[in-house]
């Protein structure tokens, strides 16, 4: 219908053999598969960087983005993930965390050392927040351990809101108001600002989870959420995904999944662990246990 | 506050191996740590196919030979599929289900093998060709099983043809299931397998 084109539009005639090419280097760098079929997703979010960035076509943008000047690759991946989350998401995990795995994990752990809980991805922080908050409402032996809870992400951006902690209303819907007093400041209307004594107890970290090298500098985890993640990876990257996480865990160590994931048919490396509260699965203690 | 920040725990050093030749040397590692490692260090390096190949053929721990199987699926070139294809004929149910599971993530790759392993002389290969088929796009999978349809002379293999065109066949297949239910009409459970596939082709396609 319009008859005269921006300069954006005539900058995203992007032809299906780009789109193919631009989701085969996403792949290749984040496992993260896009098809034809999330054209009009890819399409947005790539309009968004050739005009960023400047670039008259995508042929100058995709050379940019390969060249890894400016940041380009980190710009891409933050815009491509989706990151919405609120505190308290999927209780019932937590809940299976204080009742069934601390307990289990406590029963093999050498007296001193931390217990190590890794929520990947954490997106803007407010699931490493809720383990926190969750930990020192209801686990009775809080006081007893040293506890470190480590957030992760491939998105940098929203590392650091995490790190800054403040949220919306929308964030804290399933948080009754006594926790949102205990736990909160409160500097403007709408606007919840974790506190600091919470805030600087996590540790944020930048990982992609199907890189291992990356992934060889999170170790030794009693606790792995990973929720919601692996349903945007290709059959090679979860399993990879998940060769990562086993990595990542202590023998014995648990993985937490999305209710809408699961385990067993991405790899054999765990055992499936039913708990009244949730399905998990368990880094075998043994090789043996495994073979 | 019994919440700590990590920093107090140093993590352990990783047993990554830094380099391809250290890598290709681990993967003979008498340690099943060290091979897993060097298995996972050519996730993105199509020259450790051959040495990923052989490995595999003699890795006795399932954990290790995973981290194989999930290399060469990463590569995803047609020397990774060269690499897992014996395994459609090995005797271990296990090794043969991973490399079926491996090579279905490899639709575009396996394409090219496809019309020489629908012809192998080995009726389990056949089969189980046409379990890999199911990958494919609806389109080229029915190809492809129609011109075995057209061929095979073994039931069993006709019915998982049948069994397949029914979860993905189009409307081009009628024909040859039509011709199939005629050659076989003296073995009743495949005309009426047939007629279900031909009766689910139809409605999809009204």
């Amino acid at each position: 219908m319009a008859q005269s084109e921006t300069a954006d539009e005539r900058a995203f005639h992007v032809t299906p053999e780009e789109v193919r090419r631009l989701c085969e280097f996403l792949y290749r760098r984040t496992g993260m598969l896009f098809a034809e079929d999330k054209r009009y997703y890819i399409d947005r979010r790539l309009h968004e960087r050739i005009v960023a960035t400047g670039s008259s076509s995508f042929q100058s943008y995709f050379a940019l983005l390969r060249s890894g000047l400016e940041g380009e690759v980190e710009h891409l991946v933050n815009a491509f993930t989706v990151n919405e989350t609120y505190f308290f998401r999927e209780e019932h995990q937590l809940r299976c965390m204080t009742n069934d795995l601390l307990p289990t994990v406590l029963r093999n752990k050498p007296p001193n050392e931390p217990i190590r809980i890794w929520s990947v991805p954490c997106s803007t922080g407010e699931e490493p927040y809720s383990i926190g908050i969750w930990l020192m409402e209801h686990f009775p032996a809080v006081d007893d351990y040293q506890i470190e809870i480590v957030g992760s992400d491939i998105d940098t951006r929203v590392l650091a809101a995490a790190s800054q902690g403040v949220y919306g209303t929308r964030s804290l819907m399933k948080l009754p108001p006594s926790l949102i007093e205990r736990y909160f400041e409160n500097p403007s209307p709408g606007a919840y600002r974790i506190d600091a004594g919470l805030r600087n107890s996590i540790q944020f970290t930048e990982v992609n989870l199907v890189d291992a090298r990356a992934v060889a500098q999170h170790q030794g985890f009693d606790i792995v959420l990973c929720r919601n993640l692996l349903i945007y990876f290709d059959d090679a990257s979860r399993r990879i995904a998940a060769e990562n996480l086993y990595e990542a865990l202590r023998p014995g160590g648990f993985v937490c999944l999305g209710h809408s994931e699961t385990m067993s048919r991405i790899s054999s490396l765990f055992r499936v662990c039913r708990y009244p509260d949730a399905i998990v699965y368990q880094r075998p203690e043994t090789e043996r246990d495994n073979d | 506050m019994p919440l700590v920040r990590r920093g107090t725990t140093p993590p352990p050093e990783p047993a990554v191996a830094e380099d391809r030749a250290h890598a290709l040397e681990a993967l003979r590692s008498a340690d099943p740590d060290v091979r897993w490692n060097a298995a996972r260090t050519f996730q993105n390096d199509p020259v450790g196919v051959v040495a990923l190949a052989a490995a595999l053929e003699t890795e006795p721990v399932q954990r290790v030979r995973e981290a194989i199987m999930t290399a060469l699926m990463r590569i995803g070139t047609d020397a990774s599929v060269k690499a897992l294809l014996p395994y459609l004929r090995w005797q271990d149910a296990a090794r043969r289900g991973a490399a079926i599971e491996a090579l279905q993530s490899l639709p575009d790759a396996i394409a090219p093998f496809m019309s020489a392993l629908l012809r192998d002389q080995d009726n389990d290969v056949r089969i189980l060709a046409i379990e890999l088929v199911r990958g494919m796009p609806a389109e080229q999978a029915t190809t492809l099983l129609c011109r075995l349809l057209e061929h095979e002379n073994h039931p069993n293999v006709c019915a998982s043809a049948i069994d397949a065109l029914a979860d993905l066949g189009t409307e081009e297949a009628l024909p040859i299931l039509r011709a199939c239910a005629r050659r076989f009409a003296k073995t009743p459970f495949l005309p009426f397998a047939i007629s279900t596939a031909i009766a689910r082709i139809s409605d999809t396609k009204g």
